[in-house]
């Protein structure tokens, strides 16, 4: 009699623990009205948004903007999807549009883009298989290619550079090496063959004796819209308004970026001002002399307004559901709501 | 004669007065105090609770309780399992992480009885390396992983050292203090009868320490397969441990959960294995 | 061969625990040694069987032992020390195996010794099946199987109840009648001293010495008949060794 009472009241406690889990992640994250919460990367691409917060950009939409530093994009989608976070900016991955699918996030604008007449994504190879004939992109069938997670831009890039080349996806070997210093230091010491990055970390890598330089990624994808921003689906259909006001600030941070970076339009004290914002967060355990040129080498275009190329998003979507990485049923519908900027 | 029949008849007496005694002051039994503290046991308690755990779930993700951003439903889950049977994946993922998990595991164990041996019969040993043990044990081996590519390579050479790492440094714990809590006397018998060196360790100290060395393997298998999704990190395609990272990369939630039962049922089919090796090799034991 | 304790003195750091003892034990000879608890009976056997060296004096062995004794000196000890792992059998044959003796003929070792032990049916059982009187049985049949000059026996009933005790001390008298083995058997137990032993050696209390040495000629298989003669023997060592006992009773001990 005892015993039989007390497994019930077992099983009751498990049951209960296991809803309070569920719904203690279903709770929505209390946000004031005002208060928004912006994912950063340690990198340049993201700093449209330090230069808006910085510039006063945001305070003008009547926002209070509080930054969130990650490690990777992956983390990023999800802290959106658990309201942690309100907007992010990272490359489309598998995460993101499986998300998307759960209706948790959704891509409302575009940033880094792959333009012809800036300097972009850079294909690299090691010294070792570069002496091995590996000289241009089309000859690394066979050929083993870094990525951090298998369904992240690295990946997709690959087999974009493979589709253009003309020969099988299969034949390039995917290797995870879960974070981009590894990626690096494998690349370095020849443990995987080819890697493709963006102009300022290749530029760095390149100097070196280990890794050598044979192609650029515009030759091999059109128009590729690397980054976007993105926001929760509760965002986008309760908040609409707070969206507006973060994208307005955001354009024009981005403004100050392209003129400060990649325009070069700018006078240097402003240029200088920004920089030194950008350091706040960007290479911040460098002193400014050293981080200031690395922070302005191999700036990529930041899509004015945040326009978003569809196409190139939907040509993404499309080989991430082709390589099984994305749910089938993912349309584009349920990846990008397009009403709030530019979509081309 | 009739002195023994009054013996005889005292305790009769005796009930007797008990008998009439009940009217004075109520006879009951004593009370029962030792109840409890027993393990009896139910077979299929924990299957029963796993069933109903699992029926909740799947009400709760399909009513909508439990989000399924926070968790799939179990059905979904065994839809990611089934699509891993229906296109042979799994035998791929399967085969990669066993062929891992079984090079490292058995090479670490063999290595660390083999230095646990020597650190217990021998005192220089001991005093060389049990310090390094020590000092090396505690260290989270997926914190070595970066110095395993170096050493090893991205390809099977890391994975592999990292669980033989993992594994080795427990075994060597297991034997040496199994060895050390082998019964003195079961030695001195053995030198008291003129055995030879090897045949004291070969008949007395193995065996005596072997059910301190099976437990350690029981925990060093369980140590393997936690350090296999470490391992499957760096360069690997296929693998359970790569398999649930790529899940968890693209967000599939779906594909985490059954990866990560994957891990569930080799850790109980290793369990169940380490079980039946005990109850064969320690069948000296009640 | 003979078996002779030469002047022997040992001490444990600061503390003496023998102190010049001479004996022997002679072919065929049973000697029981006696003597209150902590008065270093146990050092005595293990310097006798060559498990410690003595500080000073000897273990000597006169003549040579049986051409085919696998080992001479052979210990019978309190907690059987039986491989829990073996079986009865498997416990016996263990000490067989590094004398490169043929198979058949280990068998055949192994077969007699249980037989003389009363352990036949039981050659295939673990240890852990076994009573206590069993699990002594098996002991003893293991240091039978070698053909020792002379056994060791180191208090080898004190773990056992007293039914099992006299039942284990029959067997031995019977086992001598056959075997006519040769022991130096330790014991804090004056009734089995003087069941089991042709001579009766008593220490005194720490640091041992010999106090008293009594020789007891009934037969062994006759001394249940003389029950007024071996208790009279009896009554006489207990009131030597009484007034030891109790002081030994008393001391804190530090030694091993």
């Amino acid at each position: 009699m005892i015993t039989t009472t007390r497994r019930t009241a077992l099983s009751m406690f498990a049951a209960t623990a296991l809803g309070l889990v569920a719904g203690a992640a279903l709770t929505p994250a209390a946000q004031a009205a005002d208060a928004i919460k912006i994912g950063i990367l340690s990198l340049t691409s993201h700093s449209p948004s330090i230069i808006a917060e910085g510039k006063g950009y945001f305070d003008e939409q009547d926002l209070d903007v509080e930054f969130v530093s990650f490690q990777a994009a992956q983390p990023m989608a999800v802290a959106i999807a658990s309201g942690d976070i309100d907007f992010g900016m990272t490359a489309i991955s598998g995460g993101l549009i499986s998300l998307a699918e759960k209706g948790a996030v959704r891509i409302i604008g575009g940033a880094l883009q792959e333009t012809p007449e800036i300097e972009g994504q850079k294909i690299l190879v090691s010294k070792a298989a570069h002496d091995a004939g590996v000289t241009s992109p089309d000859k690394l069938a066979g050929r083993s290619f870094g990525v951090t997670t298998q369904g992240s831009s690295f990946h997709y890039m690959a087999h974009k550079i493979a589709d253009k080349a003309g020969f099988d996806r299969s034949e390039l070997k995917i290797t995870p090496m879960q974070k981009v210093p590894a990626v690096i230091a494998a690349l370095k010491s020849g443990q995987i063959d080819a890697w493709s990055i963006v102009p300022n970390i290749a530029g760095a890598l390149t100097k070196g004796p280990e890794v050598v330089e044979i192609g650029k990624i515009s030759d091999y994808i059109d128009n590729y819209q690397v980054t976007t921003v993105f926001t929760s689906t509760r965002n986008v259909t309760d908040n609409r308004e707070l969206v507006t006001r973060f994208l307005a600030g955001l354009s024009k941070g981005i403004d100050d970026y392209n003129a400060a970076f990649v325009d070069k339009t700018m006078g240097a004290d402003d240029v200088a001002a920004i920089t030194g914002m950008v350091h706040q967060y960007v290479y911040a355990d460098q002193p400014i002399d050293k981080a200031g040129p690395r922070i302005a080498a191999g700036a990529m275009r930041i899509n004015s307004g945040a326009r978003l190329n569809v196409a190139s998003v939907e040509d993404q979507l499309k080989w991430f559901q082709s390589e099984k990485l994305a749910p089938e049923g993912v349309t584009m519908e349920d990846l990008v709501d397009t009403s709030f900027v530019e979509a081309y | 004669m009739s002195l023994d029949a009054a013996d005889l008849e005292q305790p009769r007496r005796a009930t007797a007065d008990l008998q009439q005694n009940r009217h004075v002051a109520a006879v009951k039994p004593v009370p029962f105090r030792g109840g409890g503290f027993v393990h009896t046991r139910h077979r299929f308690v924990a299957l029963f609770l796993f069933v109903v755990l699992v029926i909740l779930w799947e009400i709760g993700s399909q009513t909508g309780f439990i989000s399924n951003i926070a968790l799939p439903a179990p059905s979904e889950a065994a839809g990611a399992m089934a699509d891993l049977f229906e296109t042979g994946m799994i035998w791929k993922h399967l085969s990669a992480s066993l062929y891992r998990l079984v090079i490292g595991w058995s090479v670490g164990s063999l290595i660390g009885v083999t230095v646990g041996l020597a650190v217990a019969l021998f005192s220089i040993v001991r005093a060389g390396v049990s310090p390094f043990v020590s000092a090396l044990f505690p260290i989270p081996k997926i914190a070595l992983l970066p110095l395993f590519i170096i050493w090893f390579g991205i390809g099977e050479g890391s994975k592999v050292a990292t669980i033989l790492f993992g594994v080795f440094f427990p075994t060597v714990i297991a034997t040496y203090g199994g060895v050390d809590n082998v019964d003195r006397n079961l030695i001195r018998m053995g030198q008291s009868f003129g055995l030879s060196w090897l045949s004291i360790v070969r008949k007395i100290i193995i065996p005596g320490a072997l059910p301190a060395i099976l437990s350690g393997f029981r925990i060093s298998a369980s140590i393997a397969i936690i350090l296999l999704v470490a391992a499957e990190m760096i360069g690997a395609e296929f693998g359970i441990g790569a398999y649930i990272l790529m899940a968890g990369a693209l967000f599939a939630t779906d594909q985490l959960i059954a990866g990560v039962a994957m891990l569930s049922v080799l850790g109980l089919t290793v369990g169940w294995l380490i079980s039946r090796a005990e109850r064969w090799l320690l069948r000296w034991r009640a | 061969m003979e078996l002779i304790l030469d002047r022997v003195s040992h001490s444990y750091g600061n503390v003496e625990v023998l102190n010049d003892i001479s004996l022997s034990v002679g072919s065929g000879e049973i000697v029981c040694i006696v003597g209150p608890s902590g008065c270093g009976k146990s050092t005595l056997l293990r310097i006798l069987g060559g498990l410690e060296k003595p500080d000073s004096g000897a273990a000597l062995i006169a003549g040579d032992p049986p051409a085919d004794s696998l080992n001479p000196l052979t210990y019978v000890f309190q907690d059987f020390a039986l491989l829990p792992w073996r079986t009865v059998e498997g416990n016996v044959s263990l000490v067989l195996e590094d004398h490169a003796i043929p198979k058949d003929r280990a068998r055949a070792i192994i077969a007699d010794v249980l037989a003389r032990t009363k352990l036949s049916e039981f050659a295939g059982a673990w240890p852990r099946q076994l009573s206590g009187g069993m699990k002594q049985r098996v002991a003893i049949a293991r240091a039978l199987s070698v053909n020792p000059a002379v056994m060791l026996m180191d208090e080898p009933l004190s773990a056992l109840d007293s039914q099992t005790r006299d039942l284990l001390m029959d067997d031995l008298v019977d086992l001598w009648g056959q075997v006519g083995f040769s022991a130096c058997y330790i014991t804090h137990n004056l009734a089995e001293a003087v069941r089991l032993g042709h001579r009766i050696v008593m220490l005194s209390r720490r640091p041992g010495r010999i106090r008293e040495i009594v020789d007891i000629d009934i037969p062994l298989n006759e001394r249940i008949n003389h029950p007024a003669e071996t208790t009279a023997i009896q009554r006489r060592l207990w009131e030597a060794m009484r007034d030891e006992a109790r002081a030994a009773d008393r001391e804190l001990s530090d030694v091993a």
